[in-house]
């Protein structure tokens, strides 16, 4: 029947869906951690990981990059008792203005697909 | 035994097993590949550079000193594939097709498997065939043209042994499609070329 035909769902775009989902959600959270306080790679990594939003480490990279680029993020060396310096994030005026426009853009959506799914 | 290189990962210096130098290395080019601006892949390079340093010094102990392929495998799987490091952004599929896992594969005789030089072995692991069905075509050209006795000291004479850990996994490297074997005999005739000229 040509009807299921056209239902079959198509899994990669589904897949697709799914991860621009969830980096959507990390650039929030990465914002968001930083709002607390100034942070290097591997703290921020630590508190993705304990609430299960990252699955591999290397994620984090290119989002922490583009955000920086966009001049969202600065950071700053600083010695460490361990090893080498780290680079510590901060969030720029930009940066905290960006998170403000994402909580409240969060806190919509969250209203307005819980309106839906509850509404059946 | 093992050959070992020191490397400068992250400001930090490691020794490190060459197979699990190559692996790593070959890792970091992939990575590199994959993002094409140049100012977010120099940050994102050093960025993970210092990551997997971290990594590898949480595993080192006194007692412990060099970093061996496990270790490498193990923080490749806690860092992430290139294609899920770039995400979704369309890039992956393009480099995919002509990026390939392992490095070239290259011929080698294989001194593991042998009868008399491992070139057999060395054809098998790099054709993906049982060096035993490549014995037996080898006797039967011997008795059907009488050529497969000269291909076989040929082959002996100019294929290289595979002597590393290195060189081993070159040897098991990638499947071998048209054009890699394309590449493979040009590269090979060059360096037949080249070797020839310097003697002379």
């Amino acid at each position: 029947m040509l009807y299921t035909l056209t239902e079959k769902p198509n899994t990669m775009d589904f897949e697709n869906a799914k991860a621009q989902m969830r980096k959507g959600v990390l650039e929030f959270c990465i914002l968001s951690i930083l709002s607390k306080n100034d942070a290097y790679a591997t703290d921020i990594l630590n508190t993705l990981k304990k609430s299960e939003l990252i699955v591999v480490e290397g994620t984090l990279y290119p989002l922490l990059s583009r955000q920086k680029n966009a001049g969202l993020l600065s950071y700053r060396w600083e010695e460490s008792t361990q090893g080498p310096p780290r680079k510590y994030y901060a969030l720029t005026d930009k940066g905290k203005e960006a998170l403000h426009e994402l909580e409240s853009s969060w806190k919509e959506l969250i209203e307005a697909v819980d309106s839906i799914i509850h509404s059946n | 035994m093992k050959k070992t290189f020191s490397v400068n990962l992250g400001n930090r210096v490691y020794n490190i097993d060459d197979d699990a130098y190559m692996r790593l290395k070959e890792y970091l080019d992939r990575i590199e590949s994959y993002f094409s601006d140049e100012k977010e892949r120099e940050d994102i390079i050093n960025d993970i550079e210092m990551r997997l340093s971290e990594l590898f010094s949480e595993r080192l102990t006194a007692s412990r000193q060099v970093i061996t392929l496990a270790d490498v495998d193990d923080s490749i799987r806690i860092m992430g594939d290139p294609s899920e490091i770039g995400g979704v952004k369309g890039k992956s599929e393009t480099f995919k097709s002509h990026e390939r896992y392992g490095g070239r594969r290259r011929l080698y005789r294989d001194p593991d498997n042998r009868v008399f030089g491992g070139v057999c072995g060395g054809l098998g692991a790099y054709l993906d065939v049982d060096p035993v069905i490549i014995r037996i075509i080898l006797v039967v050209l011997f008795f059907a043209f009488g050529v497969g006795l000269l291909v076989y000291l040929i082959m002996w004479i100019v294929v290289p042994e595979a002597k590393t850990t290195a060189q081993k996994l070159e040897m098991r490297g990638d499947p071998v499609n048209a054009s890699n074997i394309g590449n493979f005999f040009r590269e090979e005739f060059d360096s037949v070329k080249n070797s020839f000229k310097r003697k002379k």
